[in-house]
């Protein structure tokens, strides 16, 4: 690939091409990510249409929490079972709402640690009707307890 | 060792960076592509298993080969450690990092929370290297990160500790011994042969040129095997990124093989190697095409069998071109002296 045709203005996210340099040497060549630049946009929508349509699953009692977050960050029910060290039947039983209630407070605490989401968070969705507003969740050492914290305007 | 600043470079391939910067750091200069090419690591497998959400591929050896061919060929020897123990591997890394001694590490590469939300997906095979403690965190060096990176403590240890598939489970490594003199002749033509063995000569029907030839007709299927439109878009969308984003160097590592061929020319004073190095840049422009097409069908949500009718014949073509190139490549391995 030629220098010209690999370079691509976008910061956001930077790789590095192995490119045909104009004095006809191969080399490395840092330059912005194609996809992300043209196809960014489309990613997130899609990304957010998929998350609409399982948590109204969710809300409707079709699917729990945790096939949710399963079908959002594609992971497979044996993957799954894998990282939080359970059996694949177990994670199959919690994916459906039924059995979702069965699930131990440890259990769920080991499937945030791989979905990198607030224990709280598997029970709740936060919405906002104003902008501005900064939602953070903060940790601290007892894995069970967390703070919410709100912040409306300023820095 | 020294405790001499590391020195932090972006690289295209975490695997084949990582090992090429620490060795930098240890004293072998040896770019990327060489550390790329010496272990054989250009490949490809297409896999339809329970073990993944939908269809991939793959463009690139097993995870982990790339340092331990590279340390049987060239003679480097590295240290490496997994652990049971998540506290111990800790300690062990905090005890390295204090002599000054930077470390490789396996990781998750979900938990990197200092690249692109975007890029950042569960797959336990992403290697970084820990450069020195910082508070209560550590600063990484990763191929991907234009600069050095600051990671907490807590999502390391995760990163590090993952369960799944190529569990990381803590491990470690790091140069403890680099030969005086390396025969690169021979590191160079045993990495050329069996880099173009496993492309043209595996019997396995999903791996190498077959491998290429079985996603050409298996993607007609994705239709059936996707939840909705949008999901086989952006599974066809994935197509570019796994050939062109995911640390290949663009064109599914073909690119970076050129490059290594061509170093491979002149370090050895080769011109066949150049002539071949040309070839697999030619091929790589195709492959380039081919996730082009992928990202553009998808994001038009034109989706339908004529169009993934196509897609597979530019596929198709691509095996074509890599059959011709690599029996030719390992013919010439095995005219070769050394």
């Amino acid at each position: 690939m030629k220098e010209k045709e690999a370079r691509v203005d976008y910061r956001e996210h930077q790789l590095i091409l192995y490119v045909e340099k104009k004095d006809g040497t191969y080399a490395p060549m840092r330059t912005g990510s194609y996809i992300a630049k043209e196809y960014i946009d489309d990613f997130w929508k899609k990304r957010a249409n998929l998350e609409r349509e399982y948590m109204e699953k969710v809300k409707r009692g079709e699917a729990s929490p945790i096939a949710f977050h399963m079908i959002v960050e594609e992971l497979t029910p044996s993957e799954l079972a894998s990282r939080v060290r359970i059996p694949v039947r177990k994670v199959k039983r919690h994916c459906d709402p039924v059995h979702f209630g069965e699930i131990t407070l440890e259990e769920l605490v080991r499937y945030c640690e791989v979905f990198n989401v607030p224990l709280i968070n598997m029970l709740r969705q936060i919405v906002s009707n104003k902008t501005g507003v900064r939602i953070k969740d903060e940790k601290c050492a007892n894995p069970f307890f967390g703070t919410l914290s709100i912040r409306v305007g300023g820095k | 060792m020294s405790s001499k600043p590391f020195e932090h470079r972006m690289a295209a391939h975490c695997e084949s960076g990582t090992v090429s910067a620490i060795l930098r750091h240890a004293g072998m200069d040896i770019s990327e592509p060489m550390v790329f090419g010496i272990s054989g690591g250009i490949f490809f497998g297409y896999f339809e298993s329970k073990k993944f959400p939908f269809p991939t591929f793959v463009v690139r050896s097993r995870p982990g080969r790339i340092r331990a061919n590279l340390a049987r060929r060239t003679g480097v020897k590295f240290r490496s450690e997994r652990f049971r123990d998540p506290s111990s591997g800790e300690r062990e890394l905090d005890r390295l990092l204090s002599l000054g001694v930077p470390v490789a590490c396996q990781t998750d590469f979900f938990y990197m929370n200092y690249l692109p939300d975007h890029v950042r997906v569960h797959i336990n095979v992403h290697f970084v290297i820990l450069t020195e403690i910082e508070g209560d965190g550590y600063i990484v060096s990763d191929s991907y990160s234009p600069g050095l990176a600051l990671l907490d403590r807590d999502s390391l240890r995760k990163a590090r500790f993952a369960g799944g598939s190529f569990a990381p489970r803590g491990f470690l490594f790091y140069p403890v011994f680099i030969p005086e003199r390396i025969d690169f002749r021979k590191a160079v033509w045993k990495g050329i042969k069996s880099a173009a063995f496993q492309m043209v000569r595996l019997p396995v029907p999903f791996v190498g040129v077959k491998g290429i030839r079985l996603f050409s007709k298996r993607i007609a299927a994705w239709p059936a095997l996707a939840r909705d439109t949008e999901h086989l878009s952006h599974e066809v969308m994935k197509i570019n990124v796994l050939l062109e984003d995911q640390g290949t160097g663009g064109a599914g590592f073909r690119f970076m093989y050129a490059t290594f061929l061509r170093e491979a020319s002149a370090m050895l004073g080769d011109s066949d190697l150049r002539g071949m190095s040309e070839r697999i840049m030619e091929i790589g422009d195709r492959w380039r095409e081919v996730s082009l097409f992928a990202a553009r069908i998808g994001k038009r949500r034109d989706l339908d069998r004529a169009r993934l009718g196509e897609l597979g014949s530019m596929i198709n073509a691509r095996a074509d071109a890599e059959e011709s190139f690599f029996n030719d490549l390992l013919d010439l391995s095995k005219k070769k002296k050394y």
